[in-house]
Formats: C-alpha cells, sequence, structure tokens
C-alpha cells in the first residue's frame, strides 16, 4: 500500500472491506454499519516529545508529520488499536493487558504452568497424542489434542505500574469485562482451562479468522477479577501486574482436526524444524507458527500471543 | 464506561445520488486508419463488426462499439446479399428498442418518435456502444457524430435533447438524432437511445451518399466499413450514477481521547500526560465502518494524522459509493 498524498487538503480515502463485499454480495441485509471507531495505527506515541526546548507547539510535530499509508481491504489487517472514549479526562493511567508466565506451576489445578516455551518464545501447541507424548520433557506445551493437561495461556489486565498501589482499586470504567480473542480457525478453537468446554464462536470472516467474545459474569471458565491485591514485591505469586487489577482471561487452545489427522496444513502453511525442541524425542517435527490475539473489548487494549502447532511426523 | 464503539443515529447517515459524466471522443483514425484495421473484429456469421482503441488481438484493447444494418420486411428481397440477416438484425434491434405494438407486431423505428404517425425509418445504420463508454447511460445533448457525406462533413447530434427527449421505447429514454441545431421537428435523420447506448442512424442518400449500395450491394459489414470510412469523429459524455451513503462520524469533545496503541502507555503511564491534569491528546488516522457485531466492514484513512483532545470536537464525513 502507498502512502496517501498529505501535501494539500485533507483527503479521506475509504474502502470496503473484503469481509463488507463478502456482505455486500450475499444480499441478506447482513451489510449494515452501525458504528463506528477511529483508529491510529501508524501513530508512535514515543515520538511525543514533552520536553521540547521550542514549545508545546513542537511537542507532536513529528507525529503529525507521519504518512498515512492507504486503506487495506483486509478487515484483520486495519483498524489495529483503536481510540477510546472516557469521559473523564484527568487519568494519567490506563490499564494494559499483560500475558502472566507466573501463575500457574505447582499449586495450580493439573500443576499446568502458564509460561511459553522459554526457549522458542511460544506456546507449543501439540496437535496429536504422539506429539503429546513426545513433548514429554519439554516446557510450554498446550495439549492441542483434549485439553485435559499441559498448559494454558492466562492474560491479566490491569494498570501495570508500581506507581500505584494494587490495593488501590481499580476504576470501574478502566476494568475490562469483555474480552475478543481472534484466530485462525483453520488451526484450532480456544477451549476453556479445564478442557471441558469449547468457546463460542461469535462469526468467522472471510480469511478463516475466528472471533470469541467472551465476558465477565458470563463465561465464567474464561473470564474472572483478579482478587489478590497484594505487591508483587510483598508477596503475591502469579501476578504479573504491578498496580491495581482487573480481570483475566485463561484458556487452552485445541488443535483442528485438520492439524490432528493431517499434515496437509503443515506443508501449506508451515515448515519442519531443523532440530527437535529441547527436550523432545527425537524424530521429525512440523510445525506452524501463529498468533492468537486477545484484545480487551471495552478498553481497546491488545496483545498478540505467538503459539507454534507442532506435529511429529516421524 | 470505557468505549471504542459509537453508535451511528439515523441523524449520521444520508444518502445522495450523483451523476458523474465524462468527454468520450471517437476519431476518424481510431476507427478507420491508425490500426490498418487491425482493431476491427468480423466475425464468420457476418452480422456485425466490432470496434476496439487499440488492435484486438492485444491485451491492452478495449471493445468501444459494434457497426450493424438492417432494413424492416418492406425493403425485403431475396435478390439483396444477406437479406435474412439485415431483415433479422432490423427486427432485434426494432423490438428491443422501438417494442411492439397492440396486436404484438414488431414496431418500426419512427423519424420523430411519433408513433402514432409519420414516417418510418425502414433501413438503418446501428453503432452499439460497449457499456465501458456508455456506463449508465449516454448525457442527453452530447451526441455529435461527424461523417464525410460526398465532400462535406455533416454533423448528426441529439441538439437540444437535454430538454426535449422521447420516453415511449421500453429501452428507456431516446432522443431524435439532426444534422443540424437549427433543424425542424420532423426531420430527423435517426435516434439515440441514451441508456441502451445506441444509435440508430437512417440510410438516407443525404447522409450516406451510397446508401442504395447498402441494401443491393454490401454485405452488412461492407456496410460497417463504410461507414467507418467515412466517419470523421464522434463526442458523447457518458454518465456513471452513483449512489453514495455519507456517514458523519462525530468526535465530541470528551470521546476519543485516549488511545489503546501500544505505544500510548509506558509501564501503563500515558505518555503524552506528565501529571493527571494534563490534556489527553490521541491522533486519528482511521476511520472504521462497522456492523452490529463488530465486524469491520468499511475503512477510511485520513491523509495526514489529526489530532484530537478535549478542546476540539470533529466530523469525519465518510461517503461510501456504490
Amino acid at each position: 500500500m502507498a502512502f496517501l498524498d498529505n501535501s494539500g487538503d485533507i483527503i479521506l480515502d475509504a474502502v470496503l472491506t473484503d469481509t463488507g463485499r463478502a456482505r455486500l454480495a450475499k444480499g441478506d441485509g447482513t451489510f449494515r454499519i452501525a458504528k463506528f471507531a477511529l483508529g491510529d495505527d501508524e501513530i508512535d506515541y514515543a515520538l511525543y516529545d514533552k520536553t521540547n526546548p521550542s514549545g508545546s507547539a513542537y511537542y507532536d510535530l513529528q507525529i503529525l508529520q507521519t504518512p498515512v499509508l492507504e486503506a487495506f481491504t483486509n478487515n484483520t489487517a486495519t483498524m489495529s488499536s483503536k481510540l477510546i472514549s472516557i469521559s473523564r479526562t484527568n487519568l494519567l493511567y490506563l490499564p494494559s493487558v499483560v500475558l502472566n508466565e507466573v501463575f500457574g506451576g505447582s499449586g495450580d489445578i493439573n500443576s499446568s504452568s502458564t509460561a511459553r516455551n522459554q526457549t522458542a518464545g511460544v506456546f507449543y501447541v501439540a496437535v496429536d497424542d504422539d506429539t503429546n507424548t513426545a513433548l514429554a520433557g519439554v516446557s510450554g506445551v498446550i495439549d492441542g489434542v483434549d485439553g485435559s493437561g499441559g498448559n494454558y495461556v492466562r492474560v491479566d489486565q490491569g494498570l501495570d505500574t508500581d506507581e500505584v498501589s494494587p490495593q488501590r482499586e481499580l476504576d470501574s470504567d478502566l476494568v475490562e469485562t469483555q474480552y475478543l480473542i481472534e484466530m485462525d480457525t483453520r488451526l484450532g478453537e480456544i477451549l476453556s482451562r479445564d478442557g471441558n468446554n469449547l468457546a463460542t464462536i461469535s462469526f468467522i470472516d472471510d480469511d478463516q479468522i475466528a472471533s470469541y467474545y467472551l465476558s465477565l459474569g458470563t463465561d465464567l471458565k474464561f473470564v474472572s477479577e483478579i482478587t489478590n491485591n497484594k505487591k508483587i514485591s510483598d508477596g503475591a505469586p502469579g501476578q504479573v501486574i504491578d498496580g491495581p487489577r482487573g480481570t483475566s482471561i485463561q484458556f487452552k487452545v485445541q488443535a483442528s482436526i485438520d492439524l490432528n489427522t493431517s499434515t496437509f496444513l503443515f506443508s501449506q502453511l508451515g515448515s519442519t524444524l531443523g532440530t527437535p525442541p529441547s527436550g523432545a524425542t527425537s524424530g521429525t517435527y512440523e510445525y506452524i507458527d501463529s498468533n492468537i490475539r486477545v484484545t480487551g473489548v471495552t478498553t481497546g487494549n491488545r496483545i498478540d500471543i505467538p503459539v507454534r502447532f507442532i506435529k511429529k511426523t516421524l | 464506561m470505557a468505549t471504542v464503539f459509537k453508535n451511528l443515529l439515523s441523524n449520521d447517515v444520508a444518502t445522495t445520488r450523483t451523476l458523474l459524466n465524462e468527454a468520450i471522443p471517437i476519431t476518424g483514425s481510431i476507427v478507420s486508419g491508425t490500426y490498418a484495421d487491425k482493431n476491427i473484429k468480423y466475425y464468420s456469421h457476418g452480422m456485425f463488426e466490432s470496434v476496439y482503441d487499440y488492435p484486438y488481438l492485444s491485451s491492452s484493447a478495449n471493445h468501444i462499439f459494434d457497426i450493424t444494418y438492417g432494413y424492416s420486411p418492406t425493403l425485403s428481397s431475396s435478390a439483396n446479399p444477406m437479406n435474412a440477416k439485415k431483415l433479422n438484425i432490423y427486427n432485434q434491434m426494432a423490438q428491443v428498442l422501438a417494442g411492439y405494438d397492440v396486436n404484438n407486431n414488431v414496431r418500426q423505428f419512427d423519424r420523430d418518435g411519433d408513433l402514432t404517425g409519420g414516417d418510418k425509418l425502414d433501413s438503418c445504420v446501428f453503432l452499439n456502444y460497449s457499456r465501458l463508454l456508455v456506463k449508465d447511460e449516454v448525457k442527453k445533448g452530447s451526441y455529435t457524430l461527424t461523417l464525410l457525406s460526398g465532400s462535406t462533413l455533416i454533423t448528426l447530434g441529439d441538439y437540444g435533447a437535454q430538454n426535449d427527449y422521447r420516453v415511449n421505447s421500453p429501452s428507456g429514454e431516446y432522443g431524435v438524432l439532426y444534422t443540424s441545431s437549427t433543424s425542424l421537428p420532423g426531420t430527423g435523420v435517426g435516434l439515440i437511445y441514451y441508456q441502451a447506448g445506441v444509435a440508430v442512424i437512417t440510410s438516407s442518400v443525404n447522409i450516406f451518399p451510397s446508401a442504395s449500395n447498402f441494401n443491393s450491394v454490401y454485405s452488412i459489414t461492407g456496410t460497417g466499413d463504410y461507414v467507418r470510412n467515412v466517419w470523421r469523429n464522434n463526442l458523447l459524455n457518458n454518465t456513471t450514477e452513483l449512489n453514495s451513503t455519507i456517514y458523519f462520524c462525530r468526535a465530541n469533545n470528551n470521546e476519543f481521547n485516549y488511545s489503546s496503541n501500544p505505544t500510548y502507555l509506558s509501564g501503563s503511564k500515558i505518555r503524552t500526560k506528565n501529571v493527571s491534569s494534563d490534556p489527553s491528546v490521541s491522533y486519528i488516522t482511521s476511520v472504521g465502518l462497522y456492523s452490529a457485531d463488530n465486524e469491520l466492514l468499511a475503512v477510511a484513512k485520513i491523509s495526514e494524522p489529526l489530532k484530537k483532545d478535549q478542546t476540539n470536537e470533529l466530523t469525519l464525513r465518510v461517503r461510501l459509493d456504490y
């Protein structure tokens, strides 16, 4: 995509997304624009120079000169970061969503861990029983067959700063009450942490990205409040948010039937590992790298969690 | 309550219809000459010939119009070359453009559009313009066709048609072609069907000195070649009808002043603030239009970032054309 011409008047370049066109083509009335959001995908707020000696007019000079790309038609590739409306203007801190890799362990159910594989920096998802067995000595493995054991993913939300005590309650309008999980439905589905419940898919777009909306109070097995309000330095095991804490979402991933039974997608979307993961039995392993995106629907914060679907083929 | 979406209310959405016009010139050098007829496609059935704007074997070539010829049954003669096909062409064009009478007989083309009487156009050259050129319709009053008639140039046009056209055709509106803007009613030499994109030109000897050969000597494509060779210029304006929906995306002073951009926070602290009373600043580069179930249906990008804080309000006007 090219940049938009920013030498003259402000212009607005509008396109239908691929999903929009698909819905329009259906002709069933599902193409109905009901709401809007504003985005700032290209903006790097680190360029905001609050100490510029030339004065406040120069604080955001570099930001305002940011060239803007043309609109993408891929609905998942645009509007990644949205602007948030909060009626109060006196907020100095906003909540973040953080991958919690210290929660699980010996004190957790099934002795499960929430940590990624630290060598590869990903969560492994073993797509069949043979792979599960072969990866028994590897850390950061999610059982992608039935979710009966192995690791799970946990994301916490709150003010991640040690300048505000976690004993202060997070303002109610900053508590995330609904999460959106997006993942490639060709690769797998979202499963509850105990492995007993598949999350309900809200819709699957034209790129096979499934969206799951999971809410506090409704999806009890996925979203819960964080009740621990101790400081990490005072011994709050399993916490990664330094300041006031909101909610957390936790889930596992169940590999798709295609990955479980065939190597077709591994050939098409993935590759073969040069060497087996440290701790795995020897053999040939095929893998597909992907991301699972977790977004707070209310506050707009998001995090991309790297996952590697892995299958032992020989 | 923090939120990233704002619902569009009924007064935030407006629909409009806009007509866009383009001027289309078709010069004689394109129609015959420049490409040594490599831009003319003939068919084995011989019922029409197609004119392209470039040698038609090239992938760059665009089909611009077809030429064909036909006459009514009153001129039928088995001695004429392609007699049946000339009849078929006339009847086909007449039934589509002129329609049927109350007895379901195909009407003949009428010289002035008054179907109750007057002269009929018994033998006609048909110029069928491609949709690529005409788009939704030919703009009324914009059509002129200049031909070499003997040694003089003659220009046919739908003079004054923007205020004087007919609506009694099954194929939409049409105007009468005259040889001069001062021509009197009843002296038309052809018809131009605006939505159909078809010009019907009588094969009168006043227009085509060799018209007498069209029936008895020339094949259909022979007539087409003759017309191309006397073609000097053709101008028309096409019309594209744009139906637009305009979404007024209004950001009030206390809305959209924070961001979920990963760079917006540093340790959960807002980068653009030193103390909580500093203004909340964000920068807009895109507008997303969503369905009720939060699917992104359309997106608009702004050519430069717009600053948003609690001291200003913005209305971004996003227009989607269909």
